[in-house]
């Protein structure tokens, strides 16, 4: 099998060591990283991304694929920026201020991460004045939002809110996600979108950037 | 009353524990998965500190509890379980800090399949620690009103069917579930976060039917009153 292909194969089965040190071994065998990156690894998310669709694998599987992924990017993104390839899009992500549960965020974060893009996780209990500082400061393209229960929801209209004030309306995208979000909640507040799911959030922020898109 | 429970306590009914994960009764699953699913079951036995806090209360010392911060939907259906009753009690469930920080410490080493997997198991036997809760209410009240054996106690927490979540608040003041190492923050968010509160309604089955056409019965994402329900016949 072709180096790529076994990376792709490896990564499918989520065998993370294997696929950062074939991945190691492209980079010796002086593969092109943009084409190591798209021809072995992304080649595997997608094929991983379609079995998940069709239930013939499910989210744990996805999520061994997803950390394979990230160890082998460890090793690719110094040569990626070196190389002046521009990263997919940037996402500052986090769970809204007094909101301690993170799961679904974390899950969002990781597929992102999967499906390339870089995302800067700020973790749980995130005021609203940390989603917007650290996007500016970053130059983020996205901030994702996450809440549990309905009454941590208003932290979102707040960073909506102080990203219109701020004038990065328009030129950050707002996506929101958690258990009592609705499209209707993100329609009400100004935000750009809302996902109901990993997968679809994954969608969403692709759907941010048209031309880049692989 | 204080009750400790036990990990063994809780039934981790696999089928209902994937279902909970989206995935289809006749599903086929690799090597890997099943991996993930022992080992998260392993770590929910060794680490799980379940227990539960359970105190009467009349129906009109409730009815306060109830009103809350006075946003409950105008018309619900606890509003008419409850005056119903033969017998109310406040409640709260965990699991306990530890699982959820081995949660946190799994996603942090980048072993999210693990990490997933313990969240879900313990989020449904978080659900089941209230059963636990109620089967528990149900034999105490046995022991000294006969007819209670035939009687049906199910849980209502804020947040569900039209009880505002603020409702939090009231409760907590008046149940005191930090005697089992439970906090709530400002947002009426619940620390450890694999806990439950509310309270235990018994009395006949009948009691606890309801038609579930609300306006809010669209926006409910779990729709967990219709098994119960068929679970009363
Ligand atoms: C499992 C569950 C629990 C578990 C644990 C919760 C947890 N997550 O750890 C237990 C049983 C302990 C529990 C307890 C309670 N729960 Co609960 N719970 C749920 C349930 C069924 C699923 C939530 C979940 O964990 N899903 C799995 C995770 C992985 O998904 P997720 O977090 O939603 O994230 C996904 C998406 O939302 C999206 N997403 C999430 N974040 C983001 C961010 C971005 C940027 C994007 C794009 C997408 C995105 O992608 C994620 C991955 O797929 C929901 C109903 C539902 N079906 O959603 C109710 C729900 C959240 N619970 C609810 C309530 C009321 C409670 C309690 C307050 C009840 C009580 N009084 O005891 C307590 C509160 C607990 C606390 N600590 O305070 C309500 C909240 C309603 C409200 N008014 O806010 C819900 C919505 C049920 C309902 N009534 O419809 N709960």
């Amino acid at each position: 099998m072709e180096l790529l292909d076994q990376i792709s194969f490896n990564l499918q089965n989520g065998f993370d060591k294997i696929v950062a040190s074939l991945t190691k071994d492209a980079v010796e065998k002086q593969i092109p990283p943009k084409e190591i990156l798209s021809n072995g690894l992304i080649a595997g998310m997608n094929i991983v991304g379609e079995k998940f669709k069709n239930h013939d694998i499910f989210l744990p599987d996805v999520l061994l694929a997803a950390r394979a992924m990230n160890g082998a990017m460890e090793v690719l993104k110094p040569l990626l920026i070196k190389e002046g390839i521009p990263i997919r899009g940037k996402v500052v992500i986090g769970s809204v201020k007094d909101d301690l549960h993170d799961i679904g965020k974390n899950l969002v974060a990781i597929l992102l991460k999967g499906a390339g893009f870089e995302v800067i996780d700020l973790g749980n209990d995130v005021p609203a004045e940390k989603f917007i500082s650290v996007a500016r400061e970053e130059n983020a393209h996205v901030i994702g939002m996450s809440a549990l229960l309905t009454t941590t929801m208003p932290v979102m209209k707040k960073v909506v809110d102080l990203a219109k004030d701020e004038g990065l309306f328009g030129k950050i995208r707002i996506v929101i996600g958690g258990a009592p979000v609705s499209k209707e909640y993100a329609l009400e507040i100004g935000a750009d979108a809302y996902s109901y799911d990993g997968a679809n959030a994954v969608e969403t922020v692709e759907s941010f950037f048209p031309a880049n898109s692989q | 009353m204080i009750v400790d429970f036990a990990p063994e306590d809780v039934d981790l009914d696999r089928a209902a524990i994937l279902r909970s994960q989206g995935i289809p009764e006749e599903a086929e699953f690799t090597e890997n998965f099943e991996l993930i699913y022992e080992g998260a079951i392993e770590l929910f036995q060794k680490l799980a500190e379940p227990a539960g806090i359970i105190v009467g209360i009349t129906i009109s010392e409730f009815k306060e509890v109830f009103r809350g911060e006075g946003l409950n939907e105008p018309e619900n259906p606890v509003e008419d379980i409850y005056r119903k009753s033969s017998y109310l009690a406040l409640f709260a469930v965990t699991l306990g800090p530890v699982l959820s920080s081995k949660v946190t410490g799994l996603f942090d080493n980048g072993d999210y399949a693990s990490g997933y997997m313990l969240d879900s198991v313990s989020s449904y036997a978080a659900d089941k620690l209230t059963d636990l809760a109620a089967q528990h209410l149900q034999s105490e009240l046995a022991v000294k009103e006969p007819a209670a054996s035939s009687w049906r106690v199910l849980s209502y927490s804020p947040g569900y069917c039209g009880w505002n979540i603020s409702g939090q608040k009231k409760l907590f003041e008046v149940l005191h579930p930090e005697e089992i190492g439970i906090t709530l923050n400002e947002s009426c968010l619940m620390i450890p976060v694999k806990s439950l509160s509310g309270v235990l309604i018994a009395g006949a089955g009948e009691i606890h039917e309801f038609v579930n056409s609300y306006p809010f019965c669209d926006t409910c994402r779990t729709k967990s009153c219709i098994e119960r329900m068929r679970d009363l016949k």
